[in-house]
């Protein structure tokens, strides 16, 4: 059985497509020709590097005179927290679309993060404080897990959403003492079954994180958002934790180190159960590979690589476990491919990033940026993820309740992704006069048709002349080049091409049809016959069960 | 009675016509005859690629000319279906079934159905009967959706209601046809394919999943597919429908014709009471450039397979709503973008033509031939010396009378639903495909086609209106049913209309 031996072998196109899906927010066609070949330690490094991090979010409201400054140095104004809130999620979004930039997998991985330390833009109520977080989560999305975590824990963002804030001696808030330990650490339960922690062990860890408090919330005028730690706040009594942790003291201290000091005991503690280690490689496995951990995964995947994350020499180091695991035969296996399903993002952004419909530049097109976003964040969140915007701590549904990615799908979604993807090939969404969102299919097949212009006489001369046109098996073929994450038969190829393209008619009408384009390319009645019939096609296509897993 | 021309008004009553009141025998409409307008049901069977309409309706007047045209695809005289009341028309071979239901004056034969300025793209004249429109016009919407919008507005957002509780349109087909796209979405529910309706209704269905490759793929593809099914829309209202449904006629094992499969669903969802008004499903194949017969007879091989199919599919579902009681509230029609050449080629097939015949069956059809034969020595001739069968009947006519008579859409209503604009006349007329009468469009002699609604002369057992403002002129005896004169009879000389009814 494959698991986490290097995958040796150069990468195909499909492997290559593979580990771009699953590593980004959906490969490009050059991406995929330009990883394939290279081994999976050459592409994995790559995808860890690239990564352009310049840009932060800045105001996209042309109407406003602070348009183009970023949003975390824009006195505090309360009435636009909503607005430039929705902004920092759409710099995001423009990240991961990833207009110009090489492939890089820092915010698939930064999800992963945002997935697990939750917090949201509604909640939190203070974008500088989103963005803040936001920035902690890339800037160490392959960095230290125990510096992560310990930053996390203070973040402002954090102390706002999960009441850190509002955690003081002799008046304990619970709520991140909780989460600390079910969501980000040890976990609610071992397999077993048996909880990892108990209520006491919750108060405890509260006690440890008295004091800590976040600045400027909605201060009027302010520049800088930030946490302090508030001695006086803080419990200063001994911190006993239960069997579970070996009853474990963490002493009281007092000052204004008492803070750190403790954090750094507790974070200790935590990362020196086994539990945690595992639990956090389930869910990189679950987020990476497949959403369904088998015994075997569990004891020749999950084990070995959790102890890869808290051995000595790693020292919980995020980027080589990852490594490890996106090179490994595991990730590569063909019973691997296609055993998730998109989320609503993998699927949007997918699409756009596939077709190279990227939004204009932020800083010197804000207007065309931001009507872009507006279509992309309100489509995402009506499918169920609102991007910096979860329900609740758990995160999306669909990475932890029963049923896993599959709760993507519904009878709604459906619906909802079939409505995006009749948006974008109809091109129904205009961002500004004679900008639409819209798939460019007649000019996919022109790039494949040689000399375009060198089109066979009619009527026909013998012996022929002229550049004969690309047949509907080839136009077929370069649709679906790299599309599926899985293989489809040689029927459904033929019914993609007869039943969908064709409509039942010969293959050798799109021939014609196409000549007749190419005779009268400005002819925009003879273009319309093939671009009509392309939209159906690609309809079709982009609906089909097997371009909604990856 | 000199031979000069003399006009005979509606009073004169020398030659035994009798005036005819409006609220008579002759002039009942099918509001009075049938079900209500609210309840009837429209079924649309597209055949796709371009009938061989020459292959399909055989002009036994002309067997010579039309054999020489054809000789390598055209059906031996001795093997042609009759048809009761003609001597000059026949079927293919394969058409037993709709032979049966003309017969039964359950069909109707449309001849040379096609539009001006024809267009030979596939795609595009598919789009022009699909959209109702001018070829010169370039409107993306279909008919019957710009129909069913009209009639249903504000949907899909303010629907089901108590107006309209079911899906206004359901199509069984792998793409949402033009014909029921309304000016910004669909007017119907789309079906995949029967497979697809089974596991919507949750029925079992002989016909073999979709490949699955392997794993957890595997698993999530069908769980996806499974969850496509359910969300078709009216989901639960369909399978309600399905569940009350019965089917009573003998359809072939699923699979083996797939008009008939589809066909079967909409009787069942018919006599299951769903409400929704027009049905679409669509045979393809039809494009027979090559090899549409068999190497050894004529009469057999891919085009009598589809003409087999097509005409057992009809007559099952005719049969089926028959023996439910549902019949009255249902007309069918087929179409196909184009014809095809009246000479074959060299490949035992057919080329792009324009014109070929439509049907249109059920109990409401009045008129069991529209048209004639087309006449083999005045066919257009295109380059390479091919030869064409022109249009006799604009296909809009036929729409016109599905929107005015069966509908009930109205006059203005049903011309601005085909881009015309008259607010009191037809200005694609009727072709009396639902009407008692067969009427005047013109003046000019009984014997000119062109003068009658159905394109030919009357027939004896037709009743006639000569519409105000026409003169017909009579050079020979005629016998029909009756007559309703509101314009003139001219007689050329000493002459006779004899009426049997």
């Amino acid at each position: 059985m494959p698991y986490l031996d290097l995958h040796s072998t150069p990468l195909t196109a499909q492997t290559a497509a593979h580990l771009l899906r699953r590593t980004t927010f959906g490969p490009t066609p050059d991406d995929i020709t330009a990883f394939t070949g290279l081994t999976a330690s050459q592409a994995v490094t790559l995808l860890m590097g690239n990564g352009n991090y310049a840009l932060a979010p800045v105001d996209v409201n042309d109407a406003k005179p602070t348009v183009g400054q970023p949003v975390a140095t824009i006195p505090w104004d309360g009435d636009r927290n909503s607005e430039l809130g929705y902004f920092v999620a759409y710099w995001w979004l423009g990240v991961m679309l990833g207009q110009n930039q090489p492939a890089t997998l820092l915010d698939k991985l930064t999800l992963f993060w945002q997935n697990h330390f939750v917090t949201s833009r509604t909640e939190v109520d203070d974008y500088r404080f989103i963005w803040k977080y936001l920035k902690l989560l890339r800037d160490n999305a392959l960095g230290n897990y125990r510096t992560l975590l310990i930053e996390v824990t203070k973040d402002p963002a954090m102390l706002k959403y999960l009441n850190g804030n509002e955690n003081e001696a002799g008046s304990p808030n619970e709520n991140y003492g909780r989460e600390l330990q079910e969501l980000f650490t040890v976990g609610l339960r071992d397999l077993a079954g048996t909880t990892n922690f108990t209520e006491d062990d919750v108060r405890a860890a509260s006690r440890v994180l008295t004091g800590w408090k976040f600045t400027n919330l909605w201060q009027p005028g302010s520049t800088t958002v930030g946490m302090v730690f508030d001695a006086i706040k803080h419990d200063t009594t001994d911190k006993v934790f239960s069997a579970k942790y070996g009853t474990q003291i963490i002493t009281g201290r007092s000052g204004p180190t008492a803070g750190d000091l403790e954090l750094n005991d507790l974070v200790a503690m935590l990362l020196n159960r086994p539990e945690t280690p595992l639990f956090l490689c389930r869910k990189l496995y679950r987020w990476f590979v497949n959403p369904i951990i088998t015994p075997d995964v569990e004891t020749n995947v999950i084990t070995p690589l959790a102890a890869l994350l808290a051995s000595p020499a790693n020292n919980w180091n995020i980027r080589p476990v990852v490594e490890k695991l996106l090179t490994s035969q595991v990730f590569f296996d063909l019973a691997n491919r296609g055993a998730i399903v998109k989320s609503s993002a993998e699927l949007m952004l997918g699409i756009l990033r596939w077709f190279g419909v990227v939004p204009r530049d932020m800083v010197t097109q804000p207007a065309a940026f931001r009507k872009y976003m507006d279509f992309v964040y309100l489509r995402l969140r009506d499918l169920q993820q609102p991007i910096l915007d979860q329900l609740t701590v758990f995160g999306y549904d669909p990475y932890y309740q029963p049923g896993l990615s599959k709760l993507w799908i519904n009878t709604n979604t459906i619906v909802l992704r079939g409505e995006f993807i009749d948006y974008l090939v109809q091109g129904w969404y205009e961002v500004q006069p004679g900008y639409r969102l819209q798939i460019p299919l007649v000019e996919m097949v022109e790039a494949i048709q040689p000399n375009f212009a060198d089109v066979p006489p009619l009527p026909p001369t013998t012996p022929p002349t002229g550049t004969p046109a690309v047949t509907a098996v080839q136009v077929v073929d370069m649709f679906l080049k790299n599309l599926f994450a899985t293989d489809i038969s040689p029927e459904q190829k033929d019914f993609l091409i007869d039943k969908i393209l064709m409509q039942e008619l010969p293959r050798l009408s799109w021939e014609f049809e196409w000549n007749d384009y190419r005779r009268a390319p400005t002819d925009s009645y003879r273009r319309n016959i093939i671009h009509w019939r392309l939209q159906g096609f690609m309809k079709f296509l982009l609906r089909m069960p097997e371009y909604q897993i990856m | 009675m000199n031979a000069s021309s003399m006009a005979l008004p509606l009073a004169l009553n020398g030659f035994g016509m009798k005036a005819l009141a409006g609220n008579s025998t002759l002039v009942q409409s099918l509001l009075a005859a049938n079900v209500p307008v609210t309840d009837r049901i429209l079924v649309i069977i597209n055949l796709s690629g371009g009938n061989d309409g020459f292959n399909t309706v055989i002009p036994l007047d002309q067997m010579s000319a039309y054999t020489a045209l054809r000789s390598n695809v055209a059906i031996p005289e001795n093997k042609v279906l009759r048809l009761s009341g003609t001597l000059t028309t026949g079927f293919h071979p394969a058409m037993t079934g709709m032979r049966d239901l003309y017969n039964d004056g359950k069909l109707s034969l449309i001849h040379s159905v096609s539009y001006p300025n024809p267009d030979q793209s596939h795609f595009r004249s598919s789009d022009i009967w699909m959209t109702g429109q001018d070829a010169t016009q370039y409107n993306e919407s279909g008919w019957a959706g710009r129909y069913l919008n009209d009639r249903y507005p504000g949907y899909p957002a303010n629907y089901p209601n108590a107006q309209m509780e079911d899906p206004l349109a359901i199509q069984i087909g792998y793409l949402t046809s033009t014909t029921l796209l309304g000016p910004s979405q669909s007017m119907g529910i789309a079906i995949n394919d029967p497979n697809s309706f089974y596991s919507l209704v949750g029925a079992t269905s002989s016909i073999s999943p979709d490949y699955l490759p392997c794993c957890d793929a595997g698993d999530l593809i069908a769980f996806i597919r499974k969850q496509q099914a359910l969300s078709v829309g009216y989901a639960t209202e369909i399978k309600t429908a399905y569940d009350a449904g019965r089917t009573l006629a003998t359809y072939p094992t699923s699979g083996q014709n797939p008009l008939a499969d589809q066909l079967k669903i909409v009787a069942r969802l018919i006599h299951g009471g769903l409400k929704t008004k027009i049905y679409f499903v669509s045979i393809g194949g039809f494009d027979t450039h090559s090899a549409q017969v068999d190497t050894s007879d004529n009469t057999l091989g891919v085009h009598a397979n589809l003409l087999g199919r097509l005409s057992s599919g009809i007559k099952l579902f005719q049969d089926d709503i028959t023996a439910q009681g549902i019949a009255d509230k249902v007309v069918g029609m087929t179409f196909s973008e184009f014809g095809r050449r009246a000479n074959s080629n060299n490949s035992k097939g057919t080329d792009h033509g324009i014109a070929a015949p439509m049907f249109v069956f059920g109990n409401a059809v009045k008129r069991s031939v529209i048209g004639t034969n087309p006449d083999l020595a005045t066919l257009t001739t295109s380059s390479g010396g091919n030869k064409d069968v022109p249009m006799q009947i604009d296909f809009r006519r036929v729409y016109t009378d599905v929107l005015n008579d069966w509908f009930g859409a109205g006059v203005p209503k049903t011309n601005s639903l085909l881009y015309r604009a008259s607010p009191s006349t037809l200005d694609f007329p009727t072709v009396s495909l639902f009407r008692n009468e067969v009427e005047t469009v013109a003046s000019g002699p009984w014997t000119n086609k062109a003068v009658w609604t159905v394109g030919r002369q009357p027939l004896p057992g037709e009743f006639v209106k000569v519409n105000p403002g026409h003169t017909v002129t009579v050079s020979q005896d005629v016998t029909i049913k009756n007559i309703r004169l509101e314009g003139k009879l001219q007689f050329t000389g000493n002459f006779k209309v004899k009426l049997t009814g």
